[in-house]
């Protein structure tokens, strides 16, 4: 019998959140209005994490809110009713990296505790030590390799928690205050600039200058360990986590999808399972930079190292949601997200049915005449397909380009 | 007052200045990140020329499941030693040093996270009796930290302020990408017109701030058991020369020390000593 691991993803929003937990995620994190390290997202109020919590519980899922940045004297104040807000409003665990929030919360409430991977629990020691002290989960550091994984799970009976796909930080987190000196900016308190992305120019102990082909840059490339799912399942790991509670709608609902389907094919059917490209392929192409495994695979030399500048573009891929589908008519209705025509093929994903491959023939507008084109942002259209859709289906380019580097 | 101690780039720099400081900072080979001085275990004899000091030594990297036998060598070695205390990073260091019964004190040295006195007394409840601060903070913020921690107290006063530490290497990657060649044993990276040291050696990449800081003015206001001056990359006869003043410092001549420091280097600031970084939760206005 195989356990299943945790689907673990991000949401900025209510919206988003929703949209996690329908396309797979059995849990999602979250910011609060305070303390947390994602300051520059539009982070969940109270109200709204009492209705996350109620929808999520309504689906037998948990919430998270992480509460992990690194205190100052003036932070101290408040903290301790904060976090039995949080208990109030059902909040399935806190995640944290100060350990004065541990104190706190195990002290006044009955929150479980998970600590953040902003603390770089890299050995079985370290993570001996928040056992003990009360902590139920730990979200590794991004540089342990599969065999520490594996012997801190070995040698330590608490959750474990790991990234499986995102963008990773250049440097330790809790070591890079880049943000704080450039910027003034504080990156331990949820205000990084991510001048990791920065190009600089290089130069030698002389003050000659080292030039390549292109600039110096601290940036990596991203995460993904698609391939590794099986493997990280078999070690027991307890939960996957995606980075990017920034990160868009159809981001969200792409990534969650395709671990959800790997995770369960994996685990409904250990001995038949195999490899499926086209889910790499999706994942691809809803990244703007590289990704691989990294650090997982004891991997950090310049195969890892993002040196295309500031290039990668915003993704277009995502073409529009579908608000609703009429089976007597079989019309869907649409509200656009990125321009799109009459005659271009496009996929159609949802959490309940297979990709589905579509020419689109007439574009009716609300009015119901019909346009050849979809250009106007949010713009509601209709279209026909017998193929029967659900509400928050996605529709995206349909593309084959780019491939991961595992 | 307070004390002040030094991180030395070599043992001609501690022969120069033992006159002058209290102690040092000293790291232990690959084991250790933004310490100028690192020597090995085996090499740790030359200490005992220096028992009049108040030696600390680092083990201040990110530790992995591989260190930690090397910790507890460590640990027990330096128990054969008179030195005052161990400046750590990772909670290993202190598991296992809790498992020893060692005659010296333990330094929670987490750079960028020692920012508060509450979590500070959280240490200092696992018997850690010192922090050294962050260089995060503002001299406010040591202030009051200093009036309601349990422990005692390290603070940086001078020099290149790390800021960065990966275990990425992040200048030999790019080297090796594009097929350069270049050994130096510091680099610079430059963005608009300022620039930073980067270091990139067999434990990690560290960066330092662009400016040098100038905190003689806070030496006088603030109390904590030790000053730290940092003479990273920085003319050891001028270096020798802010110790000097440092040491001589009072509220008289305060303000022509702090503008003889300026003088010297054209690169100084106040760092964050008189600068709150930026933290604000977004506002959801919905």
């Amino acid at each position: 019998m195989i356990n299943k691991p945790e689907l673990l993803a991000p949401a900025g929003d209510l919206e988003r959140l929703k949209i996690a937990l329908k396309y797979g995620a059995d849990a999602v994190y979250i910011g609060g209005p305070a303390l947390s390290l994602r300051a520059n997202a539009i982070n969940f109020t109270m109200d709204e994490i009492k209705e996350a919590t109620t929808y999520a519980h309504s689906m037998n899922k948990k919430v998270y809110v992480t509460v992990n940045i690194v205190l100052h004297n003036d932070e101290l104040d408040g903290l301790t009713n904060y976090l039995k807000e949080l208990e109030k409003n059902r909040v399935d665990a806190i995640i944290v990296s100060d350990p004065v929030v541990i104190k706190e919360a195990l002290t006044n409430t009955n929150l479980d505790v998970h600590l953040s991977t902003q603390a770089s629990t890299l050995n079985i020691e370290t993570a001996k030590f928040w056992k003990e002290q009360g902590v139920t989960r730990i979200v590794l550091g991004r540089e342990c390799t599969k065999e520490e994984i594996k012997d801190i799970i070995d040698n330590v009976d608490i959750e474990i928690e790991t990234f499986i796909h995102g963008a990773m930080c250049a440097g330790y987190s809790g070591r890079c205050v880049m943000s704080n000196f450039l910027t003034n900016r504080d990156a331990n308190r949820g205000g990084c600039s991510q001048i990791c992305r920065w190009d600089f120019d290089l130069f030698d102990e002389n003050q000659k200058e080292i030039k390549g082909d292109k600039p110096f840059t601290f940036c990596s490339k991203d995460l993904s360990l698609l391939k590794y799912i099986p493997e990280m399942i078999d070690m027991g790991i307890t939960s996957f986590k995606i980075e990017g509670r920034m990160r868009s709608l159809y981001y969200v609902a792409t990534i969650v999808s395709i671990y959800r389907k790997v995770i369960d094919e994996y685990c409904n059917n250990k001995d038949t399972y195999t490899y499926n490209k086209e889910y790499e392929r999706c994942l691809t192409n809803c990244a703007n930079r590289d990704s691989i495994p990294q650090f997982f695979n004891g991997i950090y030399d310049s195969t890892c190292s993002y040196y295309n500048g500031r290039e990668e573009v915003s993704n277009q891929d995502f073409l529009g949601i579908i608000l609703d589908y009429d089976e007597n008519t079989n019309m869907a209705i649409v509200e656009q997200r990125n321009y799109f025509k009459k005659g271009d093929i496009v996929e159609i994903f949802g959490p309940n049915h297979d990709i589905i491959t579509y020419k689109i023939n007439n574009i009716y507008d609300e009015d119901g005449n019909i346009i050849d084109v979809v250009r106007h942002p949010r713009q509601i259209v209709k279209f026909n397909i017998c193929e029967k859709l659900e509400k928050d289906d996605m529709i995206r380019v349909k593309k084959v380009d780019k491939t991961i580097n595992m | 007052m307070n004390k002040i101690i030094t991180l030395p780039s070599d043992f001609n720099e501690i022969e120069k200045t033992k006159d002058l400081v209290d102690g040092y900072i000293i790291g232990i080979e690959n084991m250790c990140v933004n310490t100028n001085l690192c020597i090995s275990i085996d090499d740790l004899d030359i200490l005992k020329k220096y028992t009049s000091k108040d030696i600390f030594i680092s083990i201040n990297k990110n530790m992995h499941n591989s260190d930690l036998d090397k910790i507890k060598e460590i640990l027990i070695e330096l128990n054969n030693y008179n030195i005052k205390g161990v400046l750590y990073y990772d909670v290993s260091v202190l598991s296992i040093y809790k498992s020893l019964n060692l005659n010296y004190d333990l330094v929670w040295a987490a750079e960028h996270l020692t920012t508060n006195y509450n979590t500070i007394n959280y240490w200092n409840d696992f018997g850690v009796n010192y922090t050294y601060l962050s260089s995060d903070i503002t001299e406010e913020e040591i202030i009051t930290i200093s009036k309601k921690s349990k422990s005692k107290l390290m603070v940086t006063l001078f020099g290149y302020l790390p800021m960065f530490v990966s275990k990425r290497h992040i200048v030999k990657n790019y080297l090796e990408y594009f097929k350069l060649e270049d050994n130096s044993k510091i680099n610079y990276m430059k963005k608009e017109g300022k620039t930073y040291p980067i270091v990139d050696n067999d434990i990690a990449t560290q960066v330092y701030s662009d400016s040098i800081l100038n905190g003689i003015k806070s030496y006088i206001n603030i109390n904590v058991d030790y000053v730290i001056l940092n003479g990273f990359d920085i003319d050891l006869d001028k270096f020798i020369e802010v110790i000097k003043l440092f040491k001589s410092v009072n509220k008289n001549n305060v303000l022509e020390y702090y503008n003889k420091i300026n003088n010297m280097f054209v690169n100084t600031s106040l760092g964050f000593l008189n600068t709150k970084t930026i933290y604000k939760v977004k506002k959801n206005d919905k």
